[in-house]
Parts: C-alpha cells; structure tokens; sequence
C-alpha cells in the first residue's frame, strides 16, 4: 500500500490527486492522507505531495469537463469539511466520475457520492452559519470579524462579504487556523496566513466597542416577546458555540 | 405619556423596536441582487437569519416602528391610540445611521419599516418615504428593504415606497370584515385589499416589462406538480382580458372582496379607474414635500420585486382553521403574495371584544398554520385537500401532512422506485429536496431504504408510507388506526413542547391528586 500525503490547502489535495492518478499503482493499492501523519503504518509507502499550481489546474479543469461543475462545487466544499478522511473520499468519488462522467451527482446510492455530498452538505451549512453569525468591530477604519468554523469556510465566506461590503475595508480571520480574508476598499480580496504577531495584534480587536454594539443590544433584548420565551428553540437555530463571537449574547 | 422630545437614541429604539416585535415577517427573501461598487450591501433569494431572540424567532432585518404614535385604535394593539404607553418618532437621518452601521457589522440583512398612524395616513406614510429615499441615495443603501404600506396612504406614495423597497406588505390582520368592525373601527377590508391589489397589479406589469412572468416565481419543484395552488393562475394587467370572475372563485363566500372594478373611482377621486402604480406621476415639490427625484417614474429600481406579503393575527376572532387557510390560498392565488404570516393573538389589552387577558397564546394553532402554509406552496396541497366545513381545525397531535396521508391509506403505500415526483412529494418524511434527489437517483439505479436515509428522508415517518422495489422497511400493517397510534406516540413530546412554550409550568407529580390518594 502507497500512501500519498499533502497539506491540507485545495491546492496541495489537488496535486496529491494528480500525483496518485498519475502513479498508476492501481486505485485499490493506494491511499490519500492528509499531513500531519500521526503514526505511520507498517508495509506502507509514505510519499508526501508538495502543492504545485499547474497540476492542481489539470484536476480542477478535467472534473470540471470530464465529470460536471456540480461535482466541482462538491468536491471543493468536501476538500474545505473537517472530516480526516476527506482527501481519501474525494480521490474515490472522483475514480467513479471519471467513468462514470456527468451522472455522478445524481448516483446517490453509490456510497462514494453520498459521502461527498454529506461533507459537503457539512461545509456548505457551515458557510452559511458563518454568512449570519459573523460580526465585525471597527477598529480604525477597518472592520475585523473573528470566527471560529470548524470547516475551512473563510474563503467562501469572505467572497460572499466581498459582494456585499465592496467599498470597505474588512478582514475575516479564522482564529482557529491563523488565517485572514483581507478585503482592501474597491478591490478583490485575498487569502492570507497570519504570523504570531499580526495575529496577537488582531485578537484585541474584539475588545473595542462601540456605541452601535450597545445599540443592538439593545435591539436584541426588545424585540423578544416574553410571552413565547423559548431558549431550547433559540438553541436549535443559534447554538451555543455558534455564539461565541455574536456580541449581542455577550 | 405624550411627546417626550429629549430621549437618547438608545431610548427610542427600546420604545420602537418593542413596539414593532408583534409583527411577525422577518423575512429578508425573495429577491436575489448582487452588490454595487460604492454601495452597501446586497440580497440573497433564500434570506439570511443573522441572530435568534430568546423567543426562537429569527432576527434577519431592523424591525423597527418609525413611530409609536397612532391615531388609530384598533383593539388589539399595543400602540392603539388609547392605550397609555411611551411614545417615540425616529428622525430619517436616525433610522438610516442605524440600519448602516448595522449591516456593516453583519449585524442584520436590511431594515424593516412600519409605522403607527401619525397625525395621518398621507404624513405618515411621506415619513416612510423620505426615510427610504435617503437610505436608497444618500447613503447608498444596496441591501433589502421591507416597507408597510398604510392603509388609506395616497397612492402616489405607496408606489414611490414600492419603487425604493424590495417588499411591501399590508396586514389584513382579521380574515373577516367582521373580525375588522368589531376590533379595528378606523380600518375595513377595503381599505386593505386595494392597495394590495393595485400593488399587486403593478408587479405584475413590471415583471412583464422585463421579460419574466406576470407572476412571481415559486419553488423549483413546483412546475412539476399539475395541481398545486399556484397552477393555471392568472393576474390581471391592464390590457389583460376582462376578468372573469372579480375577486376569483371562492372569494364571496370568505367575504373578500377589494370591491372590484366599481365603487374604486370613488375612492381615489380623480383618478383613473383601477389604475395601476406606475401610471401615476409622482406628486410635485411640495404637495408632499419630497424630494424631486423621486418623481421620475423610473426610479431605474424594479417595483417590489421580492413580492408581498401579509399577516393574519389567529385566535382574537373566532374564525376557524379552514376560514383561515382558504383566505391564505386565496391570497397566494388571486393577489399572488409572495407569503402570508400568522401571529399567534398575544393578550395585550382588556376589552370587551377580546378574548380575555389570561387567554394562552395559541403556538400550537399557528404551527400547524405555517405547516399548512408550507404544502400549499410547495408540496402541491390545496386547502380543501386539508381541511374542509366538517373538519374545520387542524389535528392536535398530527401535522397536516400524515393527516392527510391517514385519511388517504387507499394511496399508499408508494414505490419509490416508480411514483411520480407529486406522489413522493406528499409522502410524510419526504420533502422537496429529497423528494428531487429520489426523482434523480432512481433513474440510474434501484433505491433501496438506506439510500433514502442518505438523500435525507425522515424514515421513522416516512416508512409507513412507502415501499422500495415492493417491500416495506418494517412489517407494519397498513392501518389507519396502527399507524395513527405510533405517529403521536413519536410527536407527543414535541406538540406538548410546542403548546406549552412559555416554559416552567412543569408541576411536581403528587400521589395525593393524581392518584386519588386522601388521607
């Protein structure tokens, strides 16, 4: 058994993809892992894939021709989902669409596509979760927001913010994985990965407040009708550890 | 308490937004709008929720009243004219810093605007325009924007909100022009339906000119059902054909009517009959002291694209559940609202009209109302199918939807591998998603039960309605008592929960009353 390891950017599963295809060891005698390998197994071959922009392109083009841009779309917010065996289950998915060709998505009752279409079910919701519970602070002439997602939504948040906030200055970072959506005024934003230091510096941005957070507070607090006082439905809409950066509950 | 003149902002939302809670539309869908260079904001079809109040109840836009202060008295109101209450008025420029520093920190979706009644419908509903005309120019404004329209507001301004707000709405309130002269003695029905039918009507015109539908776009599935409420409707334009029937089937026996062509003339005086929002001019400098522009007629806006809507308040009259969902179909068919809404009655006022002030607010009745509401628009049910004059009211205990498949076993079960998209749709456990996935699936290979649960079907309801390739999940008899039983045995919890959500009415179990124990 080969296994074929990478990190965990799209790019590098991307490559992995290419590079384990490209093999031609025969899908059954390989595996695709994500880095870092915690203990590695006996009678395995360990060949870690670093990312490389070209081959990366090829895998997205020939899903994107060969199999649908639905499986694209799935296949990207699966890579973003938190499930360890992700990488694994898209090589499979991908093995079956590309014989398989534009009716993969529809083969539900193939374990492969249901699996796909669960994490990214998984990703997707979570993004959308991300798109309402985020809030930003002004700090300066810059809006910061903190989440903490458990799925790597980030980039698919921030292009939805994107279109709506064009003309400010923001930036979404996930304080989880150290990383930033930087959005600089009129132009289109960028990923970026944030060191110690910036980082610290952006963690104290939650702390300022101002006159508007209270405003909406106050907001939040009149607009509930006691007489349908409900927590255990709130909690099924909005739950708990959703709320750690929602202000209001603060 | 009168006209207090110095209170903080602060204050002034306190007082406005509580005023405005018992309006339920919170809703910020309908229309999708990508953002603009140098505006704020855009809209997304689906809506978004941005937080959730202690109620459950979703928080998408700045639901706020412009002002408390009303002339009108209708009886069941918090903020009717006799009651005794703070009263407050946010300024424009107010109401637009609020709603844009709010959305830039993703706090809501868009601003929700209503108003009381101050000094006159005219005044009021002029405020509410200026207010919206700023927000739109000055402030740029891209995101979502739902306007009430008041009643017996001159139609010049009800058009000028519709051109700036993506919804309109007007509350019906009362399903009957009953209901409404016993509690509301400064409105009737009449004055409610013709703006909504004019607004209506002017959707539909616009929708024409641009190329879509005269009538708005309902879900995905929905042109696959041949019977739904939403099939072979027709919205009268101008130039449309006579209409046949005014008010369309049905409508005098729910004592609907927005009067039709006659008796409008009179009305609005000098103006033309049934003449739709865009053939207006908008008034001139001064009449209603707005600003120029928004005399253009093009507005280069479209007029109300994400629809209408309304609310009925259930439970302060006693209408049924069937009076209730007939008007709601009737509604959606015939001045194509976009949703209609149920408010729960609260009691917030004693008179004698009411229902008095320790009266439960009936959750349970409005849930099955929204559930109901939900097949009429997108699983393909019509009312009748529901509900009829000898079974006026919802099941306690069963959602609509397994009541009707209860009282139609003759039907099921279904083979999922071969019944029509409409048929799987009506399956309790299956909704339209997965109802679609199952459409899809089953055409490149067999479905069996595991594969259901992974498309997203609710097995534990749906298993005693269908079969894969012939044979059923569990061996369970087809019967409707059987069935029945094991249904509300699984929903009692959640039904009880429902009925009792004001909480912490538990009570401690006493051998001494429950078990007829005396000492």
């Amino acid at each position: 058994m080969t296994v074929f390891t990478c990190k965990e950017s799209f790019e590098a599963m991307m490559t992995c993809i290419y590079e384990a295809w490209h093999s031609k060891l025969g899908h059954e005698n390989i595996r695709l892992q994500l880095e870092p390998v915690e203990q590695e197994e006996l009678f395995c071959d360990y060949v870690s894939v670093q990312a490389d922009a070209g081959k990366a392109r090829k895998v997205t083009d020939a899903i994107c021709r060969k199999i649908s841009g639905e499986a694209y779309r799935q296949v990207f917010l699966a890579a973003m989902s938190f499930q360890e065996e992700r990488l694994d289950a898209v090589y499979r998915f991908l093995v079956l669409g590309f014989s398989v060709g534009r009716r993969l998505t529809d083969m539900l009752f193939r374990p492969e596509v249901a699996w796909i279409l669960e994490l990214s079910r998984k990703s997707a919701n979570e993004a959308s979760y991300f798109r309402e519970f985020t809030r930003f602070s002004l700090a300066g002439s810059v809006y910061v927001a903190h989440i903490e997602p458990k799925c790597n939504v980030t980039a698919i948040s921030a292009a939805h913010f994107a279109d709506r906030m064009p003309s400010e200055y923001w930036i979404l970072i996930d304080d989880n994985r150290m990383i930033a959506a930087v959005h600089p005024k009129d132009r289109p934003f960028y990923m970026t990965e944030l060191s110690r230091e910036e980082f610290a510096a952006l963690q104290r941005t939650e702390e300022r407040q101002d006159g508007y957070t209270e405003l909406w507070r106050e907001f939040f607090r009149s607009i509930t009708i006691d007489a349908r006082k409900n927590e255990k439905c709130q909690r099924g809409h909005m739950p708990l550890w959703y709320r750690r950066h929602a202000v209001e509950f603060q | 308490m009168e006209i207090v003149s110095e209170l903080s902002l602060q204050e002034k939302l306190h007082i406005l937004a509580d005023a405005a809670k018992y309006d339920v539309a919170c809703t910020s869908s309908g229309v999708d709008r990508k953002g603009k260079q140098g505006y704020l904001g855009n809209s997304a079809a689906a809506g978004i929720c941005h937080s959730f109040s202690s109620d459950g109840r979703c928080i998408s836009l700045l639901k706020i009243l412009f002002t408390n202060h009303c002339e009108y008295d209708c009886k069941y109101c918090q903020n009717r004219a006799s009651n005794d209450v703070a009263r407050a008025a946010f300024t424009p420029r107010e109401v637009c810093e609020l709603t844009i520093e709010f959305y830039k920190r993703n706090y809501i979706e868009g601003l929700f605007l209503s108003s009381g009644v101050w000094k006159n419908p005219a005044y009021t509903m002029e405020r509410i325009c200026e207010t919206l005309f700023l927000l739109r120019g000055e402030y740029r404004f891209n995101g979502y924007i739902h306007v009430k329209a008041i009643p017996g507001a001159p139609d010049d301004l009800l058009a000028a909100a519709g051109y700036l707000a993506d919804r309109m709405s007007v509350n019906l309130e009362l399903p009957t022009e009953e209901g409404m002269r016993r509690l509301t003695p400064n409105k009737n029905h009449r004055m409610i339906l013709q703006p909504m039918r004019k607004t209506a009507q002017t959707i539909a015109e616009h929708r024409l000119a641009i190329g879509k539908d005269a009538l708005l776009e309902r879900s995905a599935g929905s042109r696959y059902l041949a019977d739904s409420i939403f099939s072979g409707r027709q919205i009268e334009t101008r130039g449309s054909a006579q209409r046949t029937e005014p008010g369309g089937p049905g409508t005098a026996a729910l004592g609907m009517s927005d009067a039709g062509t006659a008796g409008l003339a009179t009305i609005s005086s000098g103006m033309k009959k049934r003449a739709a929002f865009h053939e207006m001019d908008m008034p001139a400098d001064g009449v209603y002291g707005l600003p120029a522009a928004l005399r253009r007629r093009d507005l280069h806006r479209p007029f109300v694209p994400a629809g209408q809507s309304t609310q009925m308040i259930i439970g302060a009259t006693p209408e049924t559940d069937y009076h209730l969902l007939k008007t709601t179909q009737h509604l959606y068919q015939d001045y194509d609202l976009k949703r209609v809404f149920f408010s729960a009655y609260v009691p917030l006022n004693e008179d004698a009209a009411l229902p008095s002030p320790d009266t439960p607010v009936p959750l349970l009745r409005e849930h099955r109302l929204y559930q109901a509401d939900w097949l009429l628009r997108f699983y393909g049910f019509r009312a009748d199918e529901l509900l009829s004059e000898e079974r006026p009211n919802f099941h306690e205990q069963l959602d609509p939807k397994c009541d009707w498949a209860l009282r139609h076993l003759e039907l099921f079960p279904v083979e999922v591998n071969r019944a029509d998209y409409a048929m799987i749709l009506r399956v309790p456990g299956v909704g339209p998603k997965s109802a679609m996935r199952i459409v899809q699936a089953r055409r490149h290979g067999t479905l069996d039960f595991e594969h259901l649960k992974k498309m997203g079907v609710v097995l534990k309801r749906a298993h005693y309605f269908i079969t894969c390739s012939g044979k059923m999940m569990y061996r369970t008899p087809v019967e409707e008592g059987y069935i029945t039983r094991q249904l509300i045995g699984m929903d009692e919890r959640q039904n009880w929960q429902i009925a009792h959500r004001d909480g912490g009415k538990y009570r401690q179990m006493s051998l001494f009353a429950d078990f007829g124990i005396h000492t």
